[in-house]
């Protein structure tokens, strides 16, 4: 059976192994096992509640096998993006050069630096095996998520974003990074990317271009790679879209893929959950749904058949109710996969 | 012999003769007779005191006496960027660091800038191919420097020239085809053209206003910032040999040079000192190489004249001239004039550099 739950330090090897993994790279996971235990134990004490990570929580959930106890993806929230520090992205805006004695009036593309979307909640960090990506599975992990959020909404903000892996080439390098970044950073992408995992973001406020940047002066294939999600991001991007999140204004300042964003309590999951008191049986009847506990360091989610009725008792049979930990009469939340 | 005069209505054939060879690229005179008809009419008002001294627009006209033609013109505006908005773009660093990373980058970018406003600027140089021999181009530049050495309260402390910037033969600037043109569905010629017509500030409206980082840009337009014209390079050699220098600034449109002096440093200005004048009956052999030769103005405003004569004219406490020079400069015996080297004295100049 498939269980999201939150990490565990007994994870790291599992998870190291998906961060290392072959084949573009679809996660903000760091490329080291110094940075991926910081973050395990970054996820374990924001769950705790401890009182110094205030508005710098950041959680990592993993996808397990329950059978055989492997690890099998990653999907992370940090509460507040940038987590204390100056979250970056570019926003797409445009200017029009008009003169009327000319008779002219000309729209000029133009990516101004920003970080507006510093302190929204960030998605992010998910990864899954690639032989998971056609299967519910997927839609468990990345919605797992938001059930989270839901049942802890005071922490989070009244927006959600995530940035999705934009356009790169099958060498791995990304056109709108060789076209703009490069210049400034001096590096290539693969550093770079590998830098924004593992280092403070520090670097990129000291390097990144200060003024906003005429999109007509960037490459061909630069400008095409703006605002674009790279292929192995497209089924992301189908179930968030689903959700309630559109593409904004917002790019990634390394690849230009989008940002994704969406009013918290209007998304999907959120606004057709419904909480229940469980009741345990045997067999499973019904639709699919997503259920979770209501706990939050021992926060569980699973898929089963549930036959939802009108009233506040749900029957959830006793396998999945003892992965998911709950015992009869507490609290589930379910939703509709 | 060639003599330094306001242009008048008068001179206007010979003007648009000279505009129509000269061809694209001489910005500032374009071959419309109608304009250069407002031009000439602008400078005479000047000259007649009938605008304020900030509106001034002098033209000066080289007229060779013996064809009582006008084969070169110069000119000076008092001040740039008043009645409309001045632009350049100035070529600065911009450095990012990262220690932590050990990058060190310097980015050369350019920032839209209305930094002459207020400015003299020195303009409107054109001679024609007949006399371009034996100093001809230095007397009609220099001229205008013994002008601003009599009148410098009309001036700025400082004054700048715009050096015209790379082309090709076609009259395509790579500057403007890798920038303007992306703004500005235009043809540099075109551009220029509509410049010259005095609608530079409306073209540069639609210019972009942020700074332009330069690496963004393709290197055949990195490599012409700040470089002038091959045609320009003896103008340019002449006033840094006159003390103007780079100041940063380059052209919008084709990214030529700013130079700038002040004009007390200006070596025409520097060089220059003052005789009264004694008409002398002795014959005079005017015919003298360049380097023996000196600019001589009668320091009028309205009827400002420069003519060259033999340096060996000076005396220690007068100028001795033929009665033709006289007449030419219409100054008699006792009058004050300003007397400045044609070239370095000896010969010796410095070989300008490359």
């Amino acid at each position: 059976m498939w269980i999201v739950r939150p990490a565990r330090h007994e994870d790291l090897a599992g998870i190291e192994k998906l961060a290392t993994g072959h084949g573009a790279r679809v996660s903000t996971l760091p490329q080291s096992r110094d940075k991926l235990s910081e973050k395990i134990d970054h996820s374990i004490r924001s769950l705790a509640g401890d009182p110094s990570l205030a508005d710098r929580q950041r959680f990592l959930f993993v996808l397990e096998d329950s059978d055989t106890g492997t690890i099998h993806g990653t999907a992370g929230i940090d509460a507040r993006a940038g987590n204390g520090q100056p979250f970056y992205n570019y926003r797409r805006d445009e200017l029009i050069h008009a003169s009327h004695e000319l008779d002219v009036s000309k729209t000029a593309a133009v990516l101004y630096p920003t970080h507006e979307l510093t302190g929204k909640t960030l998605l992010c960090s998910f990864t899954i095996d690639a032989s998971l990506r056609k299967t519910e599975a997927f839609e468990l992990l990345s919605r797992a998520r938001l059930l989270f959020i839901d049942r802890h909404r005071e922490q989070f903000s009244d927006m959600l974003v995530v940035e999705i892996q934009g356009m790169q080439t099958e060498e791995g390098n990304a056109p709108f990074w060789d076209s703009l970044g490069r210049h400034f950073f001096h590096m290539d992408f693969a550093t770079a990317d590998y830098y924004s995992g593992v280092k403070s973001k520090t670097f990129i406020a000291e390097l990144m271009p200060p003024h906003p940047i005429y999109v007509t002066l960037l490459s061909e294939a630069a400008q095409n790679a703006i605002g674009e999600p790279h292929d192995a991001a497209a089924r992301t991007c189908q179930l968030l879209e689903r959700e309630g999140f559109r593409t904004g204004k917002h790019i990634d300042i390394f690849d230009g893929g989008p940002v994704l964003e969406a009013t918290t309590d209007a998304l999907n999951t959120i606004t057709s959950r419904r909480y229940k008191t469980v009741r345990r049986g045997e067999g499973s009847r019904g639709l699919r749904y997503i259920v979770a506990n209501g706990d939050s360091e021992g926060f569980r989610c699973a898929l089963t058949n549930v036959s939802d009725g009108l009233g506040d008792v749900v029957r959830v049979n006793n396998e999945v109710a003892d992965a998911l930990q709950v015992v009869e009469g507490d609290d589930l939340v379910l939703v509709a996969l | 012999m060639l003599l330094i005069r306001p242009l008048s209505q008068g001179d206007l054939d010979d003007l648009h003769g000279m505009t129509e060879k000269a061809g694209k690229g001489l910005t500032s005179l374009p071959p419309n007779r109608d304009l250069l008809s407002r031009k000439i009419a602008r400078s005479e008002a000047t000259f007649q005191e009938k605008c304020e001294p900030e509106a001034g627009f002098y033209m000066f006209a080289l007229e060779d006496s013996a064809q009582k033609k006008c084969v070169g013109v110069s000119g000076i505006e008092a001040r740039v960027g008043l009645d409309e908005v001045w632009y350049n773009y100035r070529l600065s660093t911009t450095v990012n660091a990262s220690r932590e990373l050990g990058v060190h980058v310097k980015t050369p970018t350019l920032h839209l800038t209305n930094d002459m406003t207020d400015t003299s600027e020195i303009c409107s140089l054109l001679l024609a191919d007949t006399h371009r021999q034996g100093g001809n181009g230095l007397l009609l530049s220099r001229a205008r420097f013994l002008f601003m050495a009599d009148f410098r309260q009309l001036f700025s402390e400082k004054v700048f020239a715009e050096m015209r910037g790379e082309s090709d033969s076609e009259g395509r600037s790579p500057l403007w085809d890798a920038l303007g043109r992306r703004f500005f569905d235009m043809d540099f010629s075109e551009a220029d053209f509509l410049s010259g017509m005095g609608n530079k500030s409306f073209i540069a409206e639609l210019m972009p206003k942020y700074p332009i980082y330069l690496p963004l840009l393709p290197e055949s337009a990195r490599e012409v910032v700040g470089q002038v014209h091959e045609n320009t390079r003896p103008a340019l050699k002449m006033l840094q040999a006159e003390g103007f220098n780079f100041n940063g600034l380059v052209d919008i449109f084709d990214a030529g040079p700013v130079v700038e002096a002040f004009i007390h440093n200006i070596r025409a200005v520097r060089e220059s000192f003052k005789r009264h004048v004694l008409v002398s009956r002795q014959p005079v052999n005017m015919d003298v190489p360049p380097e023996e030769r000196v600019m001589i103005s009668n320091r009028s405003f309205r009827d400002f004249r420069v003519t060259t004569i033999p340096a060996s004219c000076i005396k220690p406490d007068t100028v001795s001239i033929p009665a033709e020079v006289a007449e030419a400069l219409q100054v008699s015996s006792g009058d004050l004039v300003r007397l400045s080297p044609l070239k370095d004295a000896a010969g010796t100049r410095k070989p300008a550099r490359s």
